[in-house]
């Protein structure tokens, strides 16, 4: 039997970050990832923006950067784009397989124990209260390991999450599913690079990841809900058919190889209700910290992992980790992150109704600069602007304006 | 009653995301099915990204 101060389960930028904080502060921490290799297999777009990790102070080493992003670039379904560009890197395309890996090293460096291919199979209670996991390696008998904290950090999957009454359960509405490939070559400026259009991807877009030595990740996120795809008579969306028409019609991609296949689905709805109980919290994409609009999560698992190691350090100096102890995390999430994940939402949910005409007129409306106002979640501006040109898009679009806080 | 292509699968975890009912999970590097939890809703037919996993209604033996 073996006894921690916590247990986190996923060793992913929300796991990896608090534990390492967790175990710098004097916690015994252990972290179980149920993957044989930490990083691989490798679900996502692999972009991370800038500000957070140097809000870290985390220096990421070279091998875990494919490539700087010094802008984006955004195309509308009649093909005209908008563009910006700043001359100082604003963030990273990662490897991923490279990144995940670091930041758990980050972590074994300062003290926390990470065991991989090691599976959370179920939770310990004890006189009705939460005592630890039982655990098998490799698919082996189980085991027990026992802490007065346990933290699910398992992405997508959260099942351990559901056990401990958390309902991460994803509505197919909220879910976007997706398809992408790593492709060579491709020639790129450095850009991230979103092609938006309901015959593209509906309710969603293909995106242009570049990489390092003229590769890129090419994918594709469609709404879980929409249906392009014949799966032996159930209807259900099929990205990779709709990835594959807009590479055949890409000039530069058409010919291009592909080195890798890779999908999954992302959380793009809101956040779970609650992130903490007695002897238990739930960080990162298992709680649905997800932005609704490029469904990223690897920027705000980690600052959920700052946050949520200051809680468990809290309570291990308490010696009392119930849920009132825990809860100024959840609070300070959702005055912070949750804030801007809101509004993210909002318009994700605006985007939905516009046709691809609207789209077509916004874009040929609207500049760069009032792109980065809509990022930044300041919709007043740029929403006049638009509906001006075509007040039919005010019903549209008022749900932006009016809630705005 | 769902099956799993398992040699297709790309191990994403969305089908079990979307679960109601706890009826698949990742163990190890696969996904496993348990068949007794099935209520044959398909929604994680629908959102399997490499369209690996399909529903019979009417059969139930073993995988196509």
């Amino acid at each position: 039997m073996s006894k921690y101060d916590m247990i986190i389960i996923g060793a992913g930028p929300a796991g990896s970050t608090m534990a390492r904080i967790a175990a710098q502060g004097g916690m015994e921490v252990l972290v179980v990832d149920k993957r044989k290799e930490l990083g691989i297999p490798v679900r996502c777009g692999e972009g991370l923006g800038a500000r957070e990790v140097i809000a870290q102070d985390l220096d990421i080493p070279k091998q875990c950067i494919s490539t700087d992003i010094f802008g984006a670039k955004v195309v509308a379904p009649n093909g005209k784009s908008i563009e910006w560009k700043d001359d100082t890197t604003t963030g990273w395309v990662l490897e991923r397989k490279f990144f995940d890996k670091w930041l758990a090293e980050k972590a074994v460096e300062k003290g926390a124990k990470i065991h991989s291919y090691t599976r959370a199979t179920d939770l310990i209670m004890e006189n009705g209260k939460i005592a630890g996991v039982n655990l098998s390696h490799g698919g082996k008998e189980p085991y027990q390991a026992y802490a007065p904290l346990i933290v699910s950090a398992e992405g997508m999957e959260s099942m351990i999450a559901r056990k401990a009454g958390f309902n991460t359960v994803h509505q197919l509405y909220d879910v976007d599913t997706c398809y992408q490939y790593e492709m060579k070559e491709y020639d790129h400026e450095n850009l991230i690079e979103l092609y938006f259009g309901n015959d593209i991807a509906p309710r969603g877009y293909v995106w242009i990841f570049p990489k390092g030595d003229k590769r890129a990740n090419v994918g594709i996120g469609i709404g879980g809900l929409l249906t392009n795809g014949d799966k032996n008579g159930i209807p259900g969306a099929d990205p990779k058919i709709l990835l594959d028409k807009f590479i055949k019609n890409n000039e530069q991609l058409k010919d291009a190889s592909t080195l890798m296949d890779f999908g999954g689905v992302i959380s793009v709805g809101a956040p779970i209700d609650e992130f903490v109980r007695d002897n238990f919290l739930v960080v990162g994409t298992a709680a649905k910290q997800v932005d609704p609009i490029h469904g990223g999560g690897i920027a705000l698992a980690m600052e959920a992992g700052v946050m949520a190691a200051g809680v468990a350090l809290d309570a291990h100096a308490k010696k009392d980790y119930s849920k009132e102890v825990l809860m100024p995390y959840q609070v300070k999430w959702k005055e912070t992150s949750g804030k801007k994940v809101a509004k993210r939402l909002l318009l994700r949910k605006v985007m939905e109704k516009v046709t691809d005409d609207d789209l077509n007129h916004i874009f040929n409306t609207i500049t760069d600069k009032d792109l980065n106002e809509v990022m930044e979640g300041n919709f007043a501006g740029p929403v006049a602007k638009v509906v001006g040109g075509r007040p039919q898009l005010l019903a549209a679009l008022s749900g932006l304006v009016a809630g705005k806080k | 009653m769902i099956t799993i292509k398992h040699e297709g699968c790309i191990f994403c975890v969305g089908c079990s995301s979307v679960c109601p009912k706890n009826a698949i999970e990742a163990d190890g590097t696969r996904m496993k099915f348990y068949p007794e939890r099935c209520i044959d809703c398909g929604l994680c037919v629908k959102v399997c990204p490499a369209g690996v996993i399909c529903l019979k209604k009417d059969k139930k033996e073993g995988e196509q």
